[in-house]
C-alpha cells in the first residue's frame, strides 16, 4: 500500500480479510451451542437460544466414546512426542558433532524421510507390526509415529545445536562430566526452545492425525479422538449440534496447548524457516 | 552416574572404569553412537527405510489378501498401471489438486502478509486467526466444510437469498467438486504460507525499501524488484512443503467426498493406494502405485527444490 494511503486503511482491509477468512471457524464454534434444527435451518445465525445440551450430550453419551478416544488420544500423543523429543535430540545431537561420513548418510536418509508419504510405507509396516506383535496395539501406533517423525525431530534439533557452544562440551568434559551427563546436564537445557517446539509440532500432528491411527490402531481396539470424529460421522449424521460439540471437545485440548506455548511455536518455525 | 561413584570392576587389561570413561568422551567411539544415535536410527530404519524397500519387493509380487500364493510376477504390476483408467484418473486428479494447492495459498499468503507486515497487537491478533486452521485437525476441517458447501448449507442459502435459482452442487457436481476440495485445502494451507512469508519480510531491510522509494519507485515496482527477490528462501519454503502436502492428501478426500462423486472424480494418488490396498486389499498391486507415487514425489521434490534454490542464489 503506498504511503498516501490514509492510516486507517491498512487495519480496515486487514480486519475485513481477516473476518471472511475464520467464517469457517465462526461457524465451527457458534453451531456448538445450537439446537441441531437450528444449526440445519440457518448456519449462519448466532444461536437462539444458546444451549449447552450438545456439549452434554457428547460428554455423557451412552457409548462414552469422547472419553474413551480422548484417554487413547492423550495416551498415544503424550507417550509420542516424550519419546521423540528424547530419541531426536540425542540423535541431532551426534550428528551435530559428527562429520563422518556414516553421520552424513544417516543425516541424508533422515532428510530423505522428510517427504515420505505415509500411504508409501503403511502396507509394509502393518507387516513389520505384526511380525512385532504391535498391530493393533497402542504400543505399536506410537512406535510407528517415532520412526515416522524422528527425521523432524533431528532436523529441528540439529539446526539449533549451532547455537550451543561446543567449547562449554569440551569445559564440562575436562571436568570429568561423561557424555551423557554433559548431554543431559548442559546441552539439552539449552535447546529448550528447540524442545518446545518439536513438542508443540508433533503433539499437533499426531493429536490430529487420522489415516495412521485409521490403519495402525484400527477400529477394532477403539478410536483416538480424530478417528472417532469420523467413526461418529454415521451416527451424528442427523445431529449437526452434537458433530460440532464432538469436534470442539476434540480441538480444545491441543488448541489449549498450542495457545500456551504458541510464541515458542512460531520462534521455532520461523528459526527453521531462516535456517533452511 | 557421577564420576565419584565409579566402582573398579574386573575385567580384561584395560577395561577398567577409568579406560572406560576415557573412551566414551575420546572421538566418535562406538559406546556414543549406540547410546545417543543407535535408538532414533534403528526406529527409523525399521519402520520407514526398510517399509520402503519392502513396498518395492510386494510391488514385483501378486500379493493379496485372499490369493493363498504369493508369486514373483516381475514388472506385471506396472504394465497394468499404465492402462488402469482409476489409476491414471487418479494422476490427473492428483495434478489438479497439487497445482492449485501449491498456486494458491502461494500468491494469497504473500498479499496476507504484506498486509499484516506491522506491529501491534491488532496484527498479531489476525496473524493468530490465519494460523489457526494449521492447528485443527484436517478431519474436522473436512467436517466443517462439508456442512458449509452441502447442496442446502450456508453457502447456498445465501445465493437462493440472492436470487439464484439453482446454485451449484459444490461437493455432489463431479465437474466442481475437485474445485472446491482444493480451496478447502487451500484455505488450511493458507496459515503457514503467511507466517513463513512474514518471517521472510522481517528480514528484508527498511532502508531498501527507502531507497527504492526516493529513487521514485511506486509501491508496486518496490515490491516486484525489492522486496519480492528477497523473499525467496519463503518461496521455496512454501513450495516444497504444499508440493509434499498436497500430494498425500487423504483425510479431505476420505471424509468429504469419499473419491466421489461420480467414478473417482476427487480419488486423489494417496487415497486410491490406500483404497486398493486396505479396502480390495490386494497389496502387490498397491504397493506397485505406492513405488510410483514415491518416485514421483521424489523427482518432483527435488526438482522443485533445485530451480527455486538456485534462484537465492543468484541474488
Amino acid at each position: 500500500m503506498s504511503r498516501s494511503s490514509p492510516p486507517w486503511l491498512r487495519p480496515l482491509v486487514a480486519l475485513a480479510v481477516a473476518a471472511i477468512f475464520a467464517i469457517p471457524l465462526y461457524i465451527a464454534l457458534i453451531n456448538v451451542f445450537k439446537q441441531s434444527r437450528q444449526v440445519a435451518a440457518d448456519t449462519l445465525a448466532p444461536p437462539a437460544p444458546p444451549t449447552l445440551d450438545n456439549l452434554v450430550h457428547v460428554l455423557t453419551g451412552p457409548d462414552s466414546l469422547f472419553w474413551s478416544s480422548l484417554r487413547t488420544s492423550v495416551l498415544v500423543t503424550s507417550l509420542s512426542i516424550a519419546v521423540l523429543a528424547v530419541l531426536s535430540a540425542m540423535l541431532g545431537h551426534y550428528l551435530a558433532r559428527h562429520t563422518g561420513w556414516w553421520s552424513r548418510a544417516i543425516m541424508v536418509l533422515l532428510l530423505c524421510g522428510l517427504m515420505i508419504p505415509p500411504q508409501v510405507i503403511l502396507i509394509p509396516v502393518t507387516q513389520v507390526l505384526k511380525s512385532l506383535g504391535l498391530m493393533s496395539t497402542l504400543q505399536g501406533l506410537v512406535l510407528f509415529n517415532v520412526g515416522y517423525y524422528v527425521p523432524f525431530g533431528v532436523f529441528v534439533f540439529s539446526g539449533f545445536m549451532k547455537a550451543v557452544p561446543r567449547e562449554l562440551e569440551e569445559a564440562a568434559a575436562i571436568d570429568g562430566a561423561t557424555r551423557w551427563q554433559t548431554f543431559w546436564r548442559i546441552v539439552f537445557p539449552l535447546l529448550r526452545p528447540a524442545t518446545a517446539s518439536v513438542l508443540i509440532f508433533l503433539g499437533v500432528w499426531i493429536w490430529n492425525d487420522f489415516l495412521n491411527p485409521l490403519i495402525i490402531y484400527g477400529p477394532r481396539e477403539g478410536t483416538t479422538i480424530m478417528t472417532g470424529v469420523y467413526k461418529s460421522l454415521g451416527q451424528y449424521a442427523a445431529d449437526f449440534g452434537g458433530m460440532f460439540a464432538l469436534m470442539f471437545l476434540a480441538t480444545l485440548p491441543i488448541l489449549v496447548f498450542y495457545l500456551l506455548l504458541q510464541k515458542q511455536f512460531v520462534k521455532g518455525l520461523t528459526g527453521g524457516a531462516t535456517k533452511g | 552416574m557421577a564420576v565419584g561413584t565409579i566402582h573398579r570392576r574386573p575385567g580384561p587389561a584395560g577395561t577398567d572404569a577409568r579406560g572406560r570413561r576415557d573412551r566414551r568422551r575420546r572421538g566418535p567411539g562406538l559406546w556414543h553412537f549406540l547410546t545417543f544415535a543407535a535408538p532414533g536410527t534403528l526406529v527409523y530404519l525399521c519402520l520407514v527405510l526398510a517399509p520402503i524397500i519392502m513396498s518395492v519387493g510386494y510391488s514385483l509380487t501378486n500379493q493379496a489378501l485372499l490369493r493363498p500364493r504369493t508369486e514373483f510376477v516381475g514388472l506385471r504390476n506396472y504394465e497394468l498401471l499404465l492402462r488402469d483408467e482409476t489409476f491414471l484418473q487418479s494422476l490427473r486428479v492428483t495434478t489438479i489438486l497439487t497445482l492449485i494447492v501449491v498456486i494458491v495459498p502461494n500468491v494469497l499468503g504473500v498479499a496476507v502478509a504484506v498486509l499484516l507486515d506491522r506491529r501491534g497487537w491488532l496484527y498479531n491478533a489476525l496473524r493468530s486467526v490465519f494460523f489457526t486452521p494449521m492447528v485443527i485437525s484436517s478431519v474436522v476441517i473436512s467436517v466443517i466444510w462439508t456442512r458449509i458447501l452441502a447442496d442446502d448449507g450456508p453457502v447456498n442459502q445465501a445465493l437462493r437469498a440472492l436470487g439464484v435459482r439453482e446454485p451449484p452442487g459444490w461437493l455432489s457436481d463431479p465437474d466442481i467438486a475437485l474445485y472446491s476440495l482444493s480451496s478447502i485445502v487451500c484455505w488450511q494451507m493458507l496459515g503457514f504460507c503467511v507466517v513463513v512469508y512474514l518471517a521472510g519480510l522481517q528480514g528484508v531491510p527498511q532502508e531498501l525499501g527507502e531507497a527504492a522509494a526516493i529513487d521514485g519507485a511506486g509501491a508496486v515496482r518496490r515490491f516486484r524488484h525489492v522486496t519480492w527477490p528477497l523473499l525467496a528462501p519463503a518461496l521455496t519454503i512454501n513450495t516444497v512443503v504444499l508440493l509434499i502436502s498436497a500430494f498425500k492428501i487423504f483425510d479431505h478426500v476420505k471424509v468429504i467426498t469419499n473419491g466421489g462423486p461420480g467414478t473417482g472424480t476427487t480419488a486423489s494418488v494417496a487415497f486410491v493406494v490406500l483404497q486398493e490396498g486396505f479396502v480390495e486389499n490386494r497389496t502387490g498391486y498397491a504397493s506397485a502405485e505406492a513405488v510410483v507415487m514415491l518416485v514421483v514425489i521424489a523427482a518432483l521434490s527435488v526438482v522443485t527444490l533445485r530451480i527455486l534454490q538456485r534462484r537465492e542464489v543468484q541474488l
